[in-house]
């Protein structure tokens, strides 16, 4: 299998859903080049403290948690309290140690370093 | 009856055809379809709430990613219209496994019922999400009308 089927896979086991709020899959995009993966998430709504990011054996699961505060009558509700989970096959090759997640306008960005071993390497010819 | 092996491969060439289509038609399935990504569902523009309270109204719109720059709030009389754009900064020399956020402009607009208070509304962007305040003029407020 090549990589790019790995990261495209979505898996349904991830995490667990909590109570009855309501679960929604964030739009994400995917980058990667050699050093690593890149991944952007729309979380409209979730503050820092409500997210969660798990990467175990080679599963990436996000979770973030929207509360919002409760006001007056509402007279339509197009989105409410909602929980954006999803989950992706990462290749084992990430470097779990130095993932950096970073929450801003709304918006999770994740950084997914490779490790160094598993980094494309180029063989130099030695000519006799 | 017996089926010439002729008709045989036009069966399961319609077939074929067939799988090829469901398998394309699947394919958009694993994407966020349950809930859409924050910008480009129904009607194109971002979802957005309406609450009333005693004395204004809160609209919230989802605006992931958005920078205030990018967004514009414009008030004439009773009409409502919120425009942004959403630019994607794919980094560069990456290669794009999954791009789903997009990248869009949109506008929404809405008629205010009556008795909104135009020069007193507050907008707020937290979080990826726009904040609308607009108060309720002093005749549209609800009074008590005391016993006598």
């Amino acid at each position: 299998m090549n990589q790019r089927n790995e990261i495209a896979k979505t898996e349904e086991n991830g995490i667990k859903r909590t109570g009855n709020l309501k679960t929604a899959i964030p739009a994400v995009d995917i980058y990667e080049n050699e050093d690593e993966i890149i991944l952007h998430a729309d979380m409209p709504g979730v503050v820092k403290e409500a997210v969660s990011v798990n990467v175990d054996n080679g599963t990436l699961s996000l979770s973030g948690v929207r509360t919002l505060e409760n006001k007056g009558d509402p007279k339509w509700e197009e989105f409410g309290n909602v929980e954006f989970i999803r989950s992706f096959s990462v290749p084992q090759t990430i470097d779990v140690e130095r993932v950096e997640a970073e929450l801003m306008d709304g918006v999770l960005k994740l950084r997914l370093p490779k490790s160094e071993a598993a980094k494309p390497r180029q063989i130099e010819i030695k000519t006799a | 009856m017996f089926i010439r092996m002729g008709d045989m491969d036009n069966v399961f060439g319609a077939m074929d055809l067939l799988r090829n289509k469901m398998d394309r038609f699947l394919d958009g399935f694993d994407k966020s379809f349950d809930y859409g990504s924050g910008l480009s569902f129904t009607a194109g523009g971002p979802r957005t709430t309406l609450y009333e309270e005693k004395d204004a109204f809160e609209i919230r719109v989802e605006v992931p990613g958005i920078a205030k720059e990018d967004l514009k709030v414009n008030i004439q009389g009773n009409y409502l219209e919120i425009m942004g754009s959403r630019t994607i900064d794919a980094p560069e020399g990456y290669k794009v496994h999954r791009s789903e956020r997009g990248t869009r402009s949109f506008s929404r607009n809405f008629t205010l019922p009556d008795g909104i208070d135009a020069e007193k509304v507050e907008a707020a962007l937290r979080d990826g999400i726009l904040y609308l305040k607009l108060p309720k003029s002093e005749v549209a407020k609800p009074k008590q009308i005391a016993i006598g």
